[in-house]
Parts: C-alpha cells; structure tokens; sequence
C-alpha cells in the first residue's frame, strides 16, 4: 500500500491501473500524457480507452511541461489542517502544451506572488515530492524566451 | 423525452432550515415527506415509491430505510449517490415511474444535518485522493468553492464578468429571502458588504457562497389523470432532462447541451420563462446557468443581473426565495418546492404578505401571474420546465 498521506497529512494521490503510468512518470520528473495510438487524440482524465475513436491501443507521450493557465483560484481558507500553512495559494486548470488542447489538468502555480497569477499565463511544471511514493507536478511562471 | 405534461408535482413540504436541528436525519426525512403527503391530501401508505439522492459518503437517509420507518406498503425505492447536478434527473425520474405505471404516487426528499454533522466529516472525506479525487486533493482542491471558482475565473477573464457583478446577484437573492420566513438568512445585505466579506477561495468571497443546512424537504409525484383529483391544483412537468456532456468552454457549463433539448421538448422558447429557480451554490455557477439556459445572452449576465433584472418584478425573477445563497440548501430541492408555490393559484404560502398577495416587495414575494418556470441542477446537468395547472 502507497502511503495514504505524507508527514505533513497531505493526501498523497493513490494510483490506479489506469493512472499509474502518469505517477510512475511524474516520480521520474517527467510530465506524460496519454494518446490513442489509432486516431491520435490525447485525452485526461486517464482512461483505458480513446472517447473518439473507442481504440484501447495508446502510449504515453512525454511533454514538454508547459502549459497556460485557463482558470485558477486562489484559497484563502481551508478546512484540511495541512493545507493551512500554506494559505492563500493557488489551484489552476493548466492546458498542457502539444495535446491538441485536450489535456488540462488541475494543478498549483507556484513560485509567484498570488496577485500575478492571470488567465492565459505561460507556465512551466516543476515536481514537489510530498512523500516517498509521491511526486506532485506544479507549476511556475515559465522563463522567458 | 417523457411526453409533455403527463406528470405532476401534488405535494409540498419542508421543515424549520437550522444550523442545528437536533434531530436525526431520520426525523428530518419523516416529516418533511409527511408534510407534503398531507399536502397532497393522500395518506402515507398511498405513498408505493420512495427515491432520493445524496452523496454516499455524506450524510442522508437512504430510501429503504424512510420507507421502513414510515411503514409504507413495500415501495420501489431509488437512491442515486449524486449531488445538485441530479436535482432536475430526481423529479424526472419520479415522472417516469408514474407515467410508466411501476408506481402511482412518489415521494421524493432530500434531508440531512449538513452544517452540524455534515462539516466534522469533512475531514476524513477529503483525506483519501483516490478515484478522480486523486487529481485534486493533492493539490488542495477541497472545498467546492474552488472547484466552481474555476469557470468563474474563465468566464471572467473571456467576458470583463467581475466580483462587483456577483455581489448584485448575492445582494438581490438575500433580498428575496428577507420576504421568506424560513430563509436562513433574512437580514438584508449591500454591495458593500458583499465587496468587504472575507475572501473563501478567489473570485469567491463569504457572500458567495451557499448555506450549509440542516433541514428536510419533500414533493409528491403523480400521474397528471391523477393530480386532477387532489386537493392542490396540479403543476405540471412540460419537459426534463439529465445527462452529462462535453462543454466546448471553461465557461459554458453542460447547460448548452441541455437547453434546446429541454425547450425543444417544451415547445417553447426562453423567452416563454415566468421565472427561474437556478441551482446556485456560488454566486458565479448561478450567473453561467442564466446564461446556459438562454435566459440572457452569452457573456452579457454580468450587466443584467447588475441591471437588476433577476429582482421578482426584472425581467426574469430568478431565485425568488433566496436559493442556496439565501434560503438555504437542500441539494436543490429547495428550489422545487419554491416552484411549486410560486405556480400554485394561491401562490407562496410563507411571505410576509397576509391575505392576498400584494406585490408589494416589502412584504411579497409571489410573482405576478407566473406560468411556467425553469429549473436546473448543478452544472446545468439537468434541467427542467413546470407549468403551472
């Protein structure tokens, strides 16, 4: 059994058949994304199956870890005791780039005050580990250039 | 689509909305639902089908166990593990059942002890990230004002919509509940104080958010050859629909997908709309229905509820008893029993107005001569059309 929580009481995310192949890739610093092997399309949440073409032959692409933000909030209370020390931070929808906008995953911005946080923000994955099973992908402000 | 008009809504009942019910679930459940069989002039073991809805790990009472201690007749119980986006899809389903024959008379409810149990699981609820939640509580997605913060913030970026636009409809919806005696909250509140209310999860501050309730809240569901013979006029369901489906936008909520099915199976147009009950945990989830459902057009709700247009006498009242903002929250079902009163011939029944209604706002809160109203879940995930009898 993965740990159920890190030290700190964060709930570590526990991986399924169809969601291990992102876990595994994100503990080896790499962001990965799931494509049909038939038609092409990419698709989030994982699932066994392509929703267009219904092929169950896929791969799992390596990305560049970059992506937009195209909503966010920023949380300024909380009921999970863990989260508390950090308040306020950010949760954001991220469009991961080269899916074809099919990907978008929620995720942190991080590495930035709040305020600067904005709708069509480039950013840039970087991996927080919360446990030893667990590597988390958040995001940045992306370098210039 | 079930054909138009072939089952009604005969019965409505509902207990005190508290913080603090001191009763069980159970006891909430119970006398809504003998509220509104009463209501509906029928005795409880006229009652042979028993549903509700509610999310499997929070607090509710599951059907077989209501029926049990209601002592009913061996009722078709259906329980469905969802939350608002099921509201419109549990009336629907009462309808089928009816219309179908499996059963002749319907009790649905929603009850549960949400603020005084409901909050301390919390906790323990958000402590596992497996499933789809693996993807959030990670990263501190917990608290539902975050999740539906998300299109708030799309659409705002896309449209100009700004937190000044979601206090008018926060400031106009508490002023509906301040003419309902069993609204939560009934002081009357201003922009201002919206504007100063502290931040939740941004765009969202306090006065954004819904209430958390302990309460019960029943209907009665019949065939329409039925209803004709109990003791209310009947309000008639012209149309429902429920179902998920891909949005193109992060601020389109499945509203888009739904609506022309739902009009089309209607025969009418938005414009036909008396009023609307809109499910409304967050000011901004609110403002994406009104639009979704065509009641204004895309983009453009922040300048019409500003308008005040969403007010019991704006061009489309919306939320007449204050909602889940106001009233408090019930999964919704609120929402149904406020319809039902607003189309019944005598009209609501706990206003400040004694006697006949008098529109006059500061004691009434009965639209003028409504005819049919809109209603949806969460999410636009369902949506329905009542008629009034």
């Amino acid at each position: 059994m993965p740990e159920a929580t890190n030290r700190l009481g964060k709930p570590a995310p526990v991986p399924d058949p169809d969601t291990r192949p992102f876990w595994d890739a994100c503990r080896e610093r790499e962001l990965r994304a799931q494509r049909c092997t038939r038609c092409g399309r990419f698709r989030w949440p994982p699932q066994g199956f392509c929703p267009a073409c219904y092929a169950w032959e896929h791969d799992w692409v390596r990305l560049s870890g970059r992506g937009t933000v195209t909503a966010f909030s920023v949380v300024h209370h909380s009921t999970a005791p863990a989260f508390k020390d950090e308040l306020p931070y950010v949760v954001a929808l991220i469009a991961l780039d080269g899916t074809g906008d099919r990907v978008t995953i929620t995720s942190n911005v991080v590495g930035c005050p709040w305020e600067a946080v904005a709708v069509g923000m480039p950013v840039e994955v970087v991996f927080t580990a919360i446990s030893t099973e667990a590597m988390l992908p958040q995001f940045r402000p992306a370098a210039q250039g | 689509m079930l054909a138009k008009d072939q089952a009604a809504i005969v019965g409505i009942g509902w207990t005190a909305f508290s913080r603090d019910s001191g009763a069980s679930a159970m006891t909430l459940a119970a006398e809504a639902s003998f509220k509104a069989i009463e209501d509906a002039g029928l005795a409880p073991r006229d009652i042979d089908g028993v549903t509700s809805w509610f999310h499997g790990h929070a607090d509710g009472v599951h059907p077989r166990e209501l029926g049990l201690a209601m002592n009913l007749d061996c009722p078709f119980e259906l329980y469905v593990d969802s939350g608002g986006h099921w509201l419109c899809g549990a009336v629907l389903a009462a309808a089928s059942l009816v219309v179908s024959g499996v059963c002749r008379h319907v009790l649905l409810y929603a009850a549960r002890n949400r603020y005084s149990e409901g909050r301390a699981r919390r906790p323990a609820r958000d402590s596992v990230a497996a499933g789809p939640d693996q993807f959030r509580l990670p990263f501190g997605e917990h608290l539902a004002a975050t999740t539906f913060a998300l299109p708030a913030t799309a659409h705002m970026a896309r449209f100009g919509t700004t937190t000044l636009d979601f206090a008018h409809l926060a400031v106009t919806q508490r002023k509906h509940a301040t003419l309902n005696q069993k609204a939560q909250m009934r002081k009357p509140i201003t922009v201002e104080d919206h504007q100063t209310s502290r931040w939740i999860s941004y765009p969202y501050r306090l006065l954004d958010c819904c209430q958390q309730t302990d309460g019960g809240v029943a209907i009665v569901v019949t065939s329409a050859e039925r209803a004709r013979d109990l003791r209310h006029a009947p309000v008639y369901l012209m149309a429902g629909v429920a179902g998920e489906g891909d949005t193109r936008a992060l601020w389109e909520t499945n509203g888009v997908n739904l609506a022309p099915r739902l009009y089309g199976a209607a025969g009418i147009t938005p414009r036909d709309v008396s009023f609307a009950e809109l499910y409304d945990p967050f000011t901004g989830m609110c403002l994406l229905h009104m639009e979704d459902f065509g009641l204004v057009p895309k983009g453009e709700v922040g300048t019409w509820v500003t308008a005040g247009k969403n007010g019991l006498d704006g061009e489309t009242p919306v939320n007449t008893h204050g909602g889940l903002l106001s009233e408090g929250h019930l999964l919704g079902l609120n929402h149904v029993v406020e319809a039902v009163q607003q189309l019944r011939p005598e009209g609501v029944r706990d206003d400040l107005c004694d006697g006949p209604h008098t529109y006059d706002r500061a004691t009434c809160r009965q639209v003028r001569d409504p005819e049919i109203a809109l209603l949806c879940g969460e999410g636009g995930s369902s949506a329905m059309l009542l008629r009034r009898g």
